[in-house]
């Protein structure tokens, strides 16, 4: 060999020797996250892929043993603590049936990101795919692209609106605009007449535009004298804060505050109560989940209330339905599935308040929830 | 009779040359690195080679990589742009409007376009006119677009027309994401290495004193740089908007996207400081940003973990990139 050669080789050899340390280096660290460890976190949540409990010979419970499939859930905030419960859920009915899950999508909302995530999934053959139907045009032709290979999609926590062309086989969530109209009929009662203002994280996102559009509508078809107006208040916690808190300053003459998400909401009731909104113009506040927060202030009566759509059931019904899907060989086809829109009063806001359980996403063990008597 | 060093004989074999060309050239390094992850995820998941899935890479990279072409220009230049998120969420809308009022789409990107490049000229404008960092001026800029951007909207993401005459090519095929990446990038290495343009953006970055006393117009190059950048992330923002389908405000995905193009450029061996800096290593950089997400994602490794991983990775892979490129420098000084 020419030794120009020979030198171009040898101080790179110790080199490439160290290049080759590191790139199974960087395979160790995903082997360590991959194995089915899970690790909670501060906030309750979880991180990798689910636990399975399957011990060999026949699969769960009364079924046959199934291979190990695996569901993608896509989401649009993967680290807001919202869904920390879905996770929850979805752990729990893995552990169950002998599933594993991958959590994936976007920290904030970036459709791109989802779209990419989801496509990426359907490269990777995943056995099922639930996606949160956060936009009217982007998950459309992805759902048909895995729908062709064959992965059932079901669609939680947000929905596109009857007659749209996604093909997802069935919504497992709150049905999002009759929501907001109850809220809306709620809030006619509560106020009566003045300046109300519904607050929105995002608009024209799936999972909170229906709502605020039904409570629009049912305070309009009410005929009461109530000017509403939708205020814009950002995708993270502590901006919904400083939003709200510059609105109610700009217009101490509110009668009302009300939201359609859960950090808003939150961000209402912290107002209301360092404000003392109630001493002023304001008679009725109120909004959606049971952020910790929310339940406290909706128990101290400064909020009047606050509407469960119950996320754990977001996470751990598409699971099995998933599953019972692939079993059936699409014979149980998942239905619709409306998780609830329970309002939550001062009274029943107690039971939340005392327990803190995997349900409402506030502590990680497993337990049986005494009922508060 | 003193020894005098001569240097070695230069390779005259095929081989020689090859690695000779590449020896000489920062971006090899980054490019073994993406090689080298390439090669891992392949290993690990036999589905990462598939067409389906060269085509989500791609996807992961075109939005980083065009950004990223703008940027490195400006960086080069010693500027810097962080409106560049901004304005690829609003120029689509732009686009939209022009739609609405008749035009066909071609021309409505056109339009757009040149909107996104008034933004550029005003960030050159108030810079260079008063002085003041880009760094700043663009920042603030980007607040101001991102308001703009929601008032415009409504703050409502609009439906992008699946029927108009040319969406097939300006984002709705599968592949044409990347196509238009290949183009953006090679044209803006082109301007880089072969032009004056280039040369100049790399005087002005590299020496500004020196440059402006033999008489390069530093102030005319810097708003090119801004004007290009600022089109740049407008035309990305438009072909991603058209291939999601959907063109939406992502009232807070800007910041994310405009960082991630800092960090292509850097991971592609563009200095922050000005001075030195190559398309083709954003290219790369992109790449290995894109092959990064794209690997995990079809591992299965979950949100939580999923940013500790990446961030982890890149780190690492900048470890690779440095090491391997002392290695590089090493051996072509072995050579003089």
């Amino acid at each position: 060999m020419p030794a120009d050669t020979v030198q171009l080789l040898s101080p790179s050899r110790r080199n490439f020797l160290k290049a080759l340390g590191m790139t199974a280096a960087i395979g160790l660290i995903n082997a360590c996250t991959n194995d089915g460890a899970t690790a909670t976190t501060a906030a309750g949540g979880t991180g990798g892929t689910g636990s399975t409990a399957a011990t060999g010979g026949s699969g769960a419970g009364n079924f046959p043993e199934t291979p190990e499939w695996s569901f993608t859930f896509v989401n649009h905030v993967t680290t807001n603590p919202f869904f920390v419960p879905t996770v929850y859920g979805i752990e729990d009915a893995s552990a169950i049936l002998g599933t594993t899950f991958q959590w994936t999508g976007s920290e904030i909302a970036d459709n791109a990101e989802m779209v990419n995530a989801m496509e990426a999934a359907i490269a990777a053959e995943a056995d099922g795919i639930g996606v949160c139907l956060v936009d009217l045009e982007a998950f459309n032709g992805p759902t048909d692209e895995a729908l062709a290979a064959g992965i059932p999609v079901i669609a939680y926590n947000a929905d596109t609106p009857p007659g749209n062309p996604n093909n997802r086989l069935c919504y497992v969530g709150q049905d999002l605009y009759g929501s907001g109209f109850e809220m809306g009929n709620r809030i006619v009662e509560l106020v009566g007449e003045g300046k109300v203002a519904l607050f929105i994280a995002t608009p024209g996102q799936l999972n909170i535009q229906p709502r605020i559009d039904g409570a629009m509508d049912a305070i309009t078809e009410s005929g009461a004298a109530i000017e509403a107006t939708a205020i814009t208040t950002g995708a993270a916690l502590e901006e919904e804060l400083t939003n709200v808190e510059a609105w109610y300053l700009g217009n101490q003459d509110a009668t009302g505050m009300f939201a359609v998400d859960a950090g808003s909401t939150q961000a209402v009731g912290q107002v209301v109560r360092d404000q003392n909104a109630r001493d002023n113009a304001l008679v009725g506040a109120g909004g959606y989940d049971l952020l910790p927060e929310t339940v406290e202030l909706v128990s101290e009566g400064v909020l009047d209330f606050t509407i469960d759509q119950q996320p754990y059931l977001q996470g751990f019904l598409p699971t099995l339905y998933l599953y019972l899907y692939k079993l059936s060989g699409g014979v149980v086809t998942p239905p619709e599935t409306n998780t609830g829109l329970v309002f939550l009063d001062s009274a029943s806001a107690q039971l939340f308040l005392e327990t803190a359980s995997r349900f409402e996403g506030d502590a990680a063990e497993q337990a049986i929830v005494e009922p508060v008597g | 009779m003193t020894d005098i060093a001569v240097a070695p004989p230069r390779p005259q074999t095929i081989w020689g040359r090859v690695g000779d060309f590449l020896v000489r050239r920062p971006e090899s390094t980054i490019a073994v690195v993406a090689l080298a992850l390439a090669a891992y995820f392949a290993v690990v998941n036999p589905a990462f080679l598939s067409t389906a899935n060269i085509r989500i890479i791609s996807q992961y990279m075109i939005a980083t990589a065009i950004l990223a072409a703008g940027q490195v220009m400006l960086l080069i230049s010693g500027e810097i742009d962080l409106s560049m998120g901004n304005v690829y969420f609003m120029t689509p809308f732009l686009v939209f409007f022009a739609s609405e009022a008749g035009l066909v789409l071609p021309l409505a990107i056109v339009v757009g376009v040149l909107g996104a490049g008034v933004v550029g000229y005003l960030n050159g404008a108030i810079s260079l006119g008063f002085g003041i960092p880009s760094f700043i001026v663009t920042l603030g800029m980007g607040f101001i677009i991102n308001g703009f951007t929601l008032n415009i909207s409504d703050g409502f993401p609009k439906r992008v027309p699946s029927t108009a005459v040319g969406v097939a090519i300006f984002g709705g095929a599968n592949f044409s994401g990347l196509m238009w990446v290949i183009i953006i990038i090679t044209g803006m290495h082109l301007i880089l290495t072969y032009s004056r343009w280039g040369v100049y953006t790399v005087a002005v970055g590299g020496n500004p004193l020196g440059a402006s006393e033999a008489g390069v117009p530093s102030r005319n190059i810097k708003m090119r740089n801004f004007i290009l950048a600022a089109m740049l992330a407008g035309f990305a923002g438009v072909i991603e908007g058209i291939r999601v389908g959907s063109f939406d405000p992502g009232a807070g995905v800007a910041g994310a996207k405009v960082f991630e193009s800092v960090a292509a450029a850097v991971i592609g061996g563009t200095a922050l400081t000005g001075g030195s800096g190559t398309i083709i290593g954003a290219f790369l950089g992109a790449l290995v940003l894109g092959i990064l997400r794209d690997g995990f994602n079809l591992e299965g490794v979950s949100a939580f973990t999923f940013t500790m991983v990446l961030g982890a990775a890149i780190i690492l892979a900048m470890i690779l990139n440095s090491l391997a490129n002392k290695a590089r420098i090493r051996s072509q000084s072995a050579r003089l």
